[in-house]
């Protein structure tokens, strides 16, 4: 392949409109440039045209900003993107843990303690209210009640008094997990503040013990309670961990939507330039996008950092949805809008012309 | 305007001696700064198109050379007009620094 193809298929970095124009002149001056012998481009003259052409698709050439904003926005959309391939790759695991599983391991850890009735079990991977999502539901979920959509589990509660010492308990339990191939984690304790009154600090706070297990692709987590405040001494819940398909296919749908939102808008940032409203409508647009990220994640990383998490919350947690799905949905107006007005015929911005001096 | 980069101060002086095309610019740029600067076509081609829209460059006129297209570009007034008052910025604080500098020398010497 001769240098001047190897140097046209780099050029293929920049609008098409603007090769046409322009690719000569450049293809002139790499050739120009070019020493004597030299076959193909080097890698710094690769990167410079490759930057040079991602930065021309942006338009708006006078602006310093327009990078920042089109990073700002490749950057969310790869994540939407790579949270709708996580929810979807999670279908490839197992159905939440029935009764009968629930009640197994429950059996393993808690020998000797009683399980109420009322196990309550997931009839879907993730459920809104313990009910699968339907269609109807949209409202609630939207107007504030976005958060009870969450993995599903099976969970249950020890009955009657405990049959031995807390710490007894959590020692046999750990054992006995451990035993039977369960990963167990450090169990953590927090002491709950139920009030403020300093009657309640002198007759000292109930203290809550999370014990978490895993075990292939099965997380425990036991709760250790006041059972006068909580009713039981002992609630567990038994759900599923990440399946091995979402990281991948989460990584590849980013990189591929966080690509294509760079191209989309590099041509609405092209084909508005000139128009008034357009910045401030992109500013709100990325406003209700991020928002939800920035007050989500914080809240997340504690939650993280406070007890074991053998399964890491789903991406779409993290990036404050459905939770906040209102401000996602405006949001997602606002983009329609701006690609409705790049839609737009208008005058082609003058070709390059020459004038003389 | 705010303060000019260095390759576009150079890209602008190169021009200050007429029209040039993307490789005369290079190449005066290299020369100008002693070769510490070396503009690489992506690089020059976004600085021009922002030049360009700017008004502070214009394109002159197009030649072929050898089969290769050659676009040349000229300074507007409104580039000389920056380039000026940019040269002046650079001159004064340079007269500023030289003057600290008088001053320390003795002193160290």
């Amino acid at each position: 392949m001769s240098l001047a193809h190897q140097y046209r298929r780099l050029l293929l970095a920049y609008p098409r409109a603007y090769r046409r124009e322009r690719g000569p002149e450049i293809l002139g001056l790499l050739l120009d440039s070019a020493p004597p012998g030299r076959t193909r481009p080097t890698l710094r003259e690769a990167a410079d045209l490759v930057r040079g052409g991602l930065r021309c698709r942006l338009g708006r050439p006078a602006s310093r900003t327009v990078g920042v904003w089109a990073v700002l926005t490749a950057l969310i959309c790869g994540l939407f993107t790579a949270a709708l391939a996580a929810r979807l790759a999670w279908e490839t695991s197992r159905p939440q843990p029935d009764r009968a599983e629930f009640t197994a391991v429950f059996t393993e850890a808690f020998p000797g303690h009683r399980l109420s009735d009322d196990v309550s079990t997931a009839p879907a991977l993730f459920v809104y209210y313990n009910q699968p999502l339907r269609l109807s539901q949209w409202r609630g979920l939207v107007l504030g009640d976005g958060g009870e959509y969450q993995e599903g589990s099976a969970s249950g509660s020890a009955s009657g008094p405990m049959p031995t010492p807390p710490d007894r308990t959590l020692t046999t339990a750990v054992r006995r997990l451990e035993a039977d191939g369960w990963q167990v984690s450090e169990p953590t304790s927090t002491v709950l503040r139920t009030c403020d009154a300093a009657s309640c600090r002198q007759a000292g706070e109930p203290v809550e013990t999370v014990l978490v297990a895993r075990r292939g692709d099965t997380v425990l987590r036991a709760t250790f309670n006041d059972p006068d405040t909580y009713g039981s001494y002992l609630s567990v819940e038994v759900q599923r961990t990440t399946p091995p398909a979402v990281v991948p296919a989460a990584a590849l749908a980013g990189l591929v939507g966080g690509a294509l939102a760079w191209l989309a808008f590099g041509w609405a940032s092209r084909r508005t330039d000139g128009r008034r409203g357009v910045p401030l409508l992109l500013g709100i647009t990325l406003v209700l996008w991020w928002t939800p990220a920035v007050l989500a994640t914080p809240s997340l990383v504690g939650h993280h950092l406070d007890e074991p998490h053998p399964s890491w919350h789903p991406l779409w947690e993290w990036l404050g949805q459905p939770a906040l799905s209102l401000f996602f949905l405006v949001g997602l107006a606002g983009a329609a809008t701006l690609s409705t007005i790049a839609l737009v015929p208008r005058r082609e911005p003058h070709p390059l012309t020459l004038s003389p001096g | 305007m705010t303060q000019m980069r260095e390759p576009t101060f150079l890209i602008l002086t190169s021009l200050a001696g007429g029209p040039r095309h993307g490789y005369g610019i290079t190449q005066e740029v290299a020369t100008l700064s002693a070769g510490r600067v070396s503009l690489l076509p992506g690089t020059l081609y976004t600085a021009l198109d922002r030049l360009t829209a700017q008004r502070l460059v214009e394109p002159d006129r197009e030649e072929v050379v050898d089969g290769r297209l050659r676009r040349y570009y000229r300074l507007t007034a409104a580039g000389l007009d920056a380039l000026t008052v940019e040269t002046g910025r650079l001159r004064q604080l340079a007269t500023v620094a030289e003057t600290r500098l008088r001053a320390l020398r003795p002193r160290t010497a």
